[in-house]
């Protein structure tokens, strides 16, 4: 199949792909192109496997898909019904939802720290949450991996976690930037400025460095910022891959031996039409994030797995976490014009770590972010109850504000979940119900954390401070842990149950740590690329 | 950059009509599926198919409370109520939904009804033919979520108020070029992009802000 998308203003991917019929088993299937499956599906293609990747969304070309404007983005999110609740209820769409190749990576702001060695122990060190059954060191290498791929722009020495530099300079920063730098040295807080990021400071492959158009929410069409459409996706392409787009994965088979044999999904042509097929593959790959992937397992239900694939723990879908990024937006008197550049320019790590004194368990990051006029609106209207006359002149100030966020580590509790709601989406697929609760640790978090970016609002002259209650990420759901009662997938993200079949992407951490998540999903897919390649070669798999 | 793709159009839709000091200016310097998704939203204005017309006169007097015009020619109001109407025309959601709110179309049915009913309640007439103090007042009622009215006892009026009413009002609003100019926001910055990133500095093409 010939395609032809536009990637940045002078790249096209301008390529004969591979196509398989369905009906030809392939070594593996991977559902979703995001963080992990856009990275998992490179590499196996790299290491000679057969691999289709399969889309719900379709490819978004850079000119003729993308916009620079923030009501036209909507054909990237995943706009498909999720029914919410819970006492703290997470808006999802456009919030934290992809659809397209690239999946979340097409939108996210592509901030990407590491997560700290601590992350991996926090039962140990806090006596809450969960251990991971690696350490930071099985990750090192995938981290140093994914910054060069990305690649990652970042200061030369990064202080926090294990300190380490960054392969690429850091990005140039913005009046807003400075602002929040300013306010870190006044109060003595160590920050660092213009990343670590996933976006060009200079030219990258074929890549252009960035122009600060500030719309990485809307998808960039510059191809400066990262995503897997741009990083990983044209080179599992060139090794053979194919992504098929489209299709809607809405089970995956077993066995009597309890093998998974493919993934059944429903293809629709442009005009909505759609039929159902079914991939046979050895390898069954699920990549769908911490939302879809377990409702693709628990509409996977069989004679061997009522309760949904891979779920013989009964913890598929559950410990469902996201990230508190509760924002201060300060006026000033003085132009900051928020929306040039990336929205995450400048952070501080120095909260990260417990600190007993605080009287909670667990940190949060310093960040800005920097909603673009509709958001802006959106939040200043529910923070103050404002419409009228009295939003517009709030709104009129829209260049003075400057955005600090937090962003809370959260900590997983199984009173969290996704579980399948009553209704059912135009498939006749039964749709995801995401609950979520904030809890004692949470509320002390975040209360401790907006009153640290109030100071730093202070400290250079706010005139006004509004807060706003907010989420960032999608995380757990299909925890890896020690043994098959206490989490779904192995170390490897291998099920317990089934074992040729695999979950790396983000439901798979069994906590989320301070750090925006993306770099840490596709670290751990590379890594299970490799054990993929070592248990085939041995014949394990 | 090939040269093509970009090339400045020699006339954009109404460009000579366009005030130096607004956005739209700008627009020959705009990628072409940014410039016509903007133009089209200002120039194509969609018709009401979604709701029925004492549903939009009614949605008419809410939005007028909400986000009032009055201050501006006629013909530089955006047309909020027609945008809301197409994006329920065409079916479009957030992505997600409460699981106390009914879908999303239902919601916008309901809810019109409810603040008829709430201004029923309170003052004896429709909310249209209610002076702007008493709209207020009953959207006030929505939004602290102490309606009267039997709709909001299936829905709660303060989710609708605040998600999807005010929600839908801003995004209309605040996508719009003259909403841009209002707030000094420069709109579109691709294929250029910014060069001025410091001491809070205006491009040389960017409006000046009005507050």
């Amino acid at each position: 199949m010939k395609l032809h998308v536009n990637l940045s203003p002078d790249w096209v991917l301008d390529a004969e792909m591979r196509e398989y019929p369905p009906s030809q088993e392939v070594d593996v299937c991977v559902v979703g192109t995001g963080a992990a499956g856009g990275v998992i599906a490179q590499r196996l293609a790299r290491y000679g496997f057969s691999v289709v990747a399969l889309e719900a969304g379709d490819w978004a070309d850079s000119e003729d898909d993308m916009v620079s404007d923030e009501r036209g983005a909507r054909r990237l999110y995943w706009m498909d019904l999720r029914v919410i609740g819970g006492s703290w209820p997470l808006e999802l769409g456009e919030n934290n939802s992809g659809q397209t190749v690239g999946g979340t990576t097409a939108t996210y702001s592509a901030f990407c720290p590491r997560f700290h060695p601590s992350d991996f122990q926090v039962r140990t060190l806090d006596g809450v949450a969960a251990d991971w059954p690696i350490r930071y060191e099985d990750l090192e290498p995938y981290y140093e991996q994914m910054e060069r791929e990305y690649p990652v722009a970042g200061p030369a020495h990064f202080p926090w976690g294990k300190p380490h530099g960054y392969p690429y300079g850091p990005l140039e920063v913005s009046t807003h930037g400075h602002k929040l730098v300013e306010a870190c040295l006044k109060l003595g807080i160590p920050v660092v400025v213009g990343g670590p990021v996933g976006i060009n400071a200079g030219a990258f492959g074929k890549r252009p460095h960035c122009i600060f158009r500030g719309q990485c929410h809307l998808g960039c069409k510059v191809g400066a910022k990262h995503s897997t459409l741009v990083s990983h996706i044209p080179n599992a392409i060139t090794h053979g891959a194919e992504v098929r787009t489209r299709c809607m994965a809405f089970e995956v088979p077993v066995n009597e031996g309890s093998l998974a044999t493919g993934v059944r999904y429903y293809r629709s042509d442009h005009d909505g039409a759609y039929r159902e097929e079914f991939q046979r593959a050895r390898l069954v790959i699920v990549a769908g994030y911490a939302v879809e992937t377990p409702r693709l397992l628990l509409n996977s239900t069989s004679s061997r797995f009522p309760q949904g694939l891979a779920n013989s723990s009964g913890l598929v879908g559950k410990f469902l976490m996201t990230q508190a990024s509760h924002i201060a937006i300060g006026r000033y008197s003085e132009m900051i014009r928020q929306y040039k550049g990336p929205p995450a320019q400048v952070d501080s790590e120095e909260f990260y770590e417990t600190d007993p004194s605080r009287g909670f368990a667990r940190g949060f990051c310093i960040q800005t972010v920097a909603p673009l006029p509709i958001s802006m609106a959106k939040m200043l209207a529910e923070a103050r109850g404002l419409y009228g006359m009295e939003l517009r002149r709030a709104m009129a100030d829209y260049n003075h504000y400057a955005c600090f966020g937090i962003l809370g580590e959260l900590l997983p509790d199984e009173r969290n979940y996704v579980a399948l709601a009553q209704e059912k989406d135009r498939f006749g697929i039964p749709v995801a119900y995401v609950h979520y609760n904030l809890f004692e640790n949470d509320k002390r978090l975040i209360e401790y954390a907006l009153g640290k970016v109030i100071e730093l609002h202070h400290a250079v002259g706010a005139e006004d401070i509004i807060v706003i209650d907010d989420s960032a990420h999608l995380i757990g759901t299909c925890r890896m842990g020690f043994t098959p009662q206490d989490s779904v997938v192995d170390q490897w993200c291998r099920s317990w149950d089934v074992p040729n079949l695999f979950i790396p992407d983000g439901s798979c951490l069994p906590t989320q740590g301070a750090a925006n998540p993306a770099l840490t999903i596709s670290a751990i897919a590379a890594r299970t690329a490799d054990y993929i390649r070592k248990a085939a070669n041995g014949r394990e798999l | 950059m090939s040269g093509q793709r970009h090339a400045r159009p020699d006339t954009c839709a109404k460009t000579s009509q366009v005030s130096r000091s607004s956005v739209l200016s700008q627009q020959g310097h705009w990628d072409p599926a940014t410039r016509q998704l903007v133009l089209d939203r200002v120039y194509h204005v969609p018709p009401i198919r979604f709701f029925s017309p004492q549903e939009a006169e009614t949605l008419q007097a809410v939005v007028d409370i909400l986000m009032p015009q009055d201050d501006r020619p006629p013909d530089e109001r955006v047309p909020i109520v027609n945008y809301v109407d197409e994006e329920q025309y065409k079916g479009e959601t957030p992505g997600y939904r409460y699981e106390d709110m009914p879908d999303e179309r239902t919601g916008w049915r309901w809810g019109l009804e409810g603040i008829d009913q709430t201004s029923q309640a309170l003052f004896g007439r429709r909310f249209v033919a209610l002076a702007p103090a008493e709209r207020r007042q009953a959207l006030e009622r929505l939004r602290q979520g102490d309606a009267p009215g039997e709709v909001w006892q299936r829905m709660p009026a303060s989710r609708f108020f605040s998600g999807t009413l005010v929600g839908a009002v801003i995004s209309s609003y605040y996508s719009h070029p003259y909403a841009w100019d209002e707030i000094g926001y420069g709109g579109p910055a691709y294929p250029r992009g910014y060069y001025a990133l410091n001491h809070g500095a205006r491009e040389h093409w960017e409006v000046e802000e009005r507050r």
